[in-house]
Formats: C-alpha cells, sequence, structure tokens
C-alpha cells in the first residue's frame, strides 16, 4: 500500500528530516511511527499527503508514484487518506455532523449520500446523540471522534494520525486507539505517529522507530522503545 | 456538478455578505469608475457624431472681388473643375448673394448695398471635409478672389476641447480603476482569511484547487458585475438627460455598446482583483 524507497528529505534551511528511508507498509497494516521530536515523523505524514515533495528517492502509494501526479490530481489522491491531528482541526461554526458533512461535501458528494454516510459514521464512533452539537460543547475525546469520523467518512484506503490522543487523557486516549483499530479491522492502512508510551506497548503491532530521519528499528510486534524500562 | 455550482454561490454570498462594509466600497468605487470611463467614451462617441455632421455640411466659399473680370472668374471657375480635392462647387451670381444678404442683414443696413456692391462666388464641397483648409490656402491668392471661407477652425477647436475633457475622465478613471481592484483585492483576501480554517480542512480531505477558489472567484465577479451595473445605469441616465445640443445625441445602439464595454470591463476587474488575492493568499 506504501512504500518509501531511499527516501531523502532536506529542508530549505539545511536540517535533513528524512535520510535514506526505506519502508514497506501492506495493505492493511497497522503501523506505529515513533521516535523523539524532530525525528522526522511529521515529515514522513506530510511526504504521503504529497504536502511535501522528497529530494530523492520514490514513495509509491497504491502502486502509483505519488511524485509524478500532476498537481491537479493531488486532490484526488488525498481523498484516500484520512488524516487526524493531534489540535482535531474541526470547525468551530459547524455542528458535529456539518463537520463530517463538510468532507463529503467538499469533495462534490450529493446530499443524499451525505445524509445516510455521515448518520452511520457518527454512530461509528458512538456520537449519534451529539450530532446538533458544536465541538466547543464537546470534550476532547469527543472532539477527537469527530475527527476520525471526519478522516473516514470518505472510507479511505489509508488514514494517518499525527498524534491523535497527544490532547487526551488515558481513557479518551484508549476509545480513540479502539476506534482507529476498529477502522483498521475494515481494512483500512493505519499509520499513527505517537509518543504515547504505554499505548504502543499494549497494543504490540508494528514499531518504526525514527531517529534523525533514519528508520532505527522495525518491529513487527513492537514496543515503545527497548531501552529504559520497556526493555524487559 | 450542481453540487459545486451550489456550494460556490452559497459560500460566495455568506463572504459578500460577511464583508459588507469593504463590498460596499469596492462596488461603489467600481461604480463610480466605470460611469466615468463610460461617459468618456459616450462623449467620445457623440463628439465625433456631432463634428462628422457639421463636417459632412463643410462648404467653402470661393469669394471674387466685386470688381473682378470676367476672365479671371473663369479662371477661378476652371482651376475649381480640375482640383482634385474639390467635389463640385455652385457659382453664386451678384443677384443671388444680394438676395442672401437682404435675409441676413437688418432693413437699415441692407439699404445702402446695390447688387453691383456684392461679390460673386463658388460655393464648393470637398471630397474630403479635412481638404477644406488645403482649398483655402490654394485659391486665397487667385487674382480676383476676395477670400476664402472655410468652417474647419471652429471644429477643430471643439474637437480639441472634447478631447481634453475626455482623457481627464480616463485618467481619473483609471486611477480609480486601480483602487477598484485593490479594493476588491482585499476584500477577498479577508474573506480568505476569515476561512483560512475551512480551506485548510478542504485541502486535507481533497477538495480540488479549483472547488477551493470559485467561490473567491465569484465573489471578485460580483462585485465587479453589480458595480458595472449601477454605471450602466449612470450613463443611460446621461444618455437620456443629455445636458448638449441635438447634434451630440446618440443613437441607443451606441449607448448599448458603451454599455458593453463597461460591463466587460467591470467584470474583468472583479476577476483580476480575485485571481490576484487567490495567487497570492490562497495556497492551491
Amino acid at each position: 500500500m506504501i512504500r518509501f524507497e531511499n527516501v531523502s528529505k532536506t529542508y530549505k534551511n539545511g536540517t535533513p528530516a528524512l535520510t535514506n528511508v526505506n519502508l514497506d507498509i501492506e495493505k492493511g497494516e497497522f503501523v506505529f511511527l515513533v521516535g523523539a521530536s524532530g525525528s522526522g515523523k511529521t515529515t514522513f505524514l506530510r511526504l504521503l499527503l504529497r504536502e511535501e515533495l522528497p529530494d530523492q528517492g520514490r514513495i509509491l502509494e497504491a502502486g502509483r508514484d505519488i511524485g509524478a501526479l500532476p498537481k491537479w490530481r493531488v486532490p484526488y489522491l488525498r481523498r484516500n487518506i484520512g488524516c487526524v491531528f493531534q489540535d482535531f482541526r474541526l470547525l468551530p461554526n459547524k455542528t458535529v455532523f456539518d463537520n463530517v458533512a463538510f468532507a463529503l461535501e467538499v469533495i462534490g458528494r450529493p446530499r443524499s449520500t451525505i445524509d445516510s454516510q455521515v448518520p452511520q459514521i457518527l454512530e461509528l464512533v458512538g456520537l449519534g446523540e451529539k450530532a446538533k452539537n458544536l465541538p466547543g460543547e464537546l470534550s476532547g475525546g469527543e472532539q477527537q471522534r469527530v475527527a476520525v469520523a471526519r478522516a473516514f467518512v470518505n472510507r479511505p484506503l489509508i488514514l494517518l494520525a499525527d498524534e491523535p490522543t497527544g490532547n487526551l487523557d488515558p481513557s479518551n486516549s484508549e476509545s480513540i486507539m479502539a476506534l482507529l483499530e476498529r477502522i483498521n479491522r475494515t481494512g483500512t492502512t493505519v499509520v499513527m505517529a505517537t509518543h504515547d508510551k504505554n499505548m504502543v506497548d499494549r497494543m504490540r503491532r508494528r514499531v518504526v522507530e525514527l531517529e534523525k530521519g533514519e528508520i532505527v528499528r522495525d518491529q513487527v510486534r513492537g514496543v515503545y522503545g527497548l531501552d529504559e524500562t520497556s526493555a524487559q | 456538478m450542481n453540487v459545486y455550482i451550489r456550494y460556490a454561490f452559497k459560500e460566495t454570498f455568506a463572504n459578500l455578505w460577511r464583508n459588507r462594509m469593504m463590498t460596499i466600497a469596492a462596488v461603489l468605487t467600481v461604480a463610480v469608475s466605470l460611469s466615468l470611463v463610460g461617459s468618456a467614451l459616450l462623449l467620445k462617441q457623440s463628439a465625433a457624431q456631432a463634428s462628422a455632421q457639421w463636417q459632412a455640411g463643410t462648404r467653402v466659399t470661393v469669394w471674387m472681388q466685386p470688381k473682378s473680370s470676367g476672365g479671371e472668374i473663369a479662371s477661378v471657375q476652371s482651376a475649381l473643375a480640375l482640383s482634385p480635392i474639390v467635389k463640385s462647387c455652385v457659382f453664386l451670381t451678384k443677384q443671388q448673394n444680394y438676395l442672401e444678404a437682404k435675409k441676413l442683414l437688418p432693413a437699415t443696413e441692407f439699404s445702402v448695398l446695390s447688387p453691383a456692391d456684392m461679390p460673386s462666388g463658388f460655393q464648393c464641397v470637398p471630397v474630403v471635409p479635412s481638404d477644406a483648409a488645403t482649398i483655402e490656402s490654394t485659391f486665397r491668392s487667385q487674382p480676383g478672389v476676395y477670400s476664402v471661407t472655410a468652417p474647419d477652425q471652429q471644429i477643430r477647436q471643439m474637437e480639441h476641447a472634447i478631447r481634453i475633457i475626455q482623457i481627464v475622465f480616463l485618467a481619473l478613471a483609471a486611477v480609480l480603476l486601480l483602487s477598484a481592484s485593490v479594493l476588491i483585492l482585499n476584500t477577498i483576501r479577508m474573506a480568505i482569511f476569515a476561512r483560512r480554517r475551512e480551506v485548510s480542512v478542504m485541502k486535507l480531505v481533497g477538495a480540488t484547487n479549483w472547488f477551493i477558489r470559485g467561490p473567491y472567484i465569484t465573489e471578485g465577479f460580483i462585485q465587479g458585475l453589480i458595480g458595472s451595473l449601477f454605471a450602466i445605469g449612470a450613463v443611460t441616465a446621461l444618455h437620456v438627460w443629455y445636458p448638449l445640443h441635438n447634434e451630440f445625441t446618440l443613437t441607443s445602439s451606441a449607448v448599448w455598446g458603451t454599455d458593453l464595454v463597461v460591463l466587460a470591463l467591470g467584470v474583468s476587474i472583479g476577476s483580476i482583483g480575485s485571481a490576484i488575492a487567490i495567487r497570492r493568499f490562497l495556497d492551491v
């Protein structure tokens, strides 16, 4: 589903963000991307969204070299990738329903599709009752669930999550993880950048660790770090 | 497709309403500047029309001296007939000019004249109205010619004055049009800024670039359109209550042409303003 071939990226100020990264992620995999701040996790996700282009190497998604896509095709690429962020990025003046509907509306889906899909996805994330609330009236965990609903409503092939539990308490983090797992079980490839050590250790999924832009570890059933306490 | 159109219109009017003060300023500036452009165009057309009418009636009169001999008259006549820039000439006898003078002069002054005092003359039509001056300079010094008169000079002065007014109008209009497009640009910049969250979400979920740009382009277009409709109203009013002489009054079709120019200018100013705003402030 996702393949990085010798990918390097250096920012204009000369900071190397990724150096010679090679990685294969199969369809339906759940991958944790771990590493200290500045290790290149966010760059990795931005490259997948084609918000950045690599300086060297190729990135393939669903068999296609995304660097070779003409600019006007990029939106269509992004329709296959759902995104969740630490700061939710909901529209504060739209209701929960409208926030999720917005994602379908702006890619030209007809009203009938919106009216059938949005309630369904809100049920899935457990917010059927709160469809008419504004994001400000929800807890952080609920807001993040709206964001997941928005990312998944168009049934993307890939779901990217950048520190989705970073602003949440443990029990809310738990429910977001459960949600991502559920989405993963539908066959969606999930790539999640995180600092949440407990979560990674408990989930026992594939872990890719970046350090200074290089992959230093790729473990099938990994834990957050091999150092310190988690090494046991 | 109609999903896109509905979305663009909904967003456009929401933006226009949100920024209504800026919108009003932009629309009024477009209206005033385009009214000036329209008036300048009307003025140009009606001046051209009036001077064409005057020139079509241009007559050059070659007055002979009252005491000129028959030979002199005959040689001027043949010279006029041979001249390639003279279309036709009518010979006016002393008697005819005497009767003409009787019509023009008060009886007390006329009573001292006799037909013998009157000059005879040739009233000539030039092939091209602007040749009147050449005819004048050619025949003025012919033997037996008293003077040559052509109405050309006044028309020229008139045209000169109209051209200056027109240049002033157009210069003002150019400055105002520039400020109109800057105002439109600024309105759209503000609309984009107010919507930056929406725009970032739209990019994220894969809205096409034209879908994102759509409402802002329509917004500038509509501001230009409304402004030019006001200006068309002003131009039409100017046409209907024309403060000038009949010869200046234009046909409706000439006004239609001006209206079209005003409309096209308004719409393109709006579109250019929004295009620049989109290029600079909407990163898609």
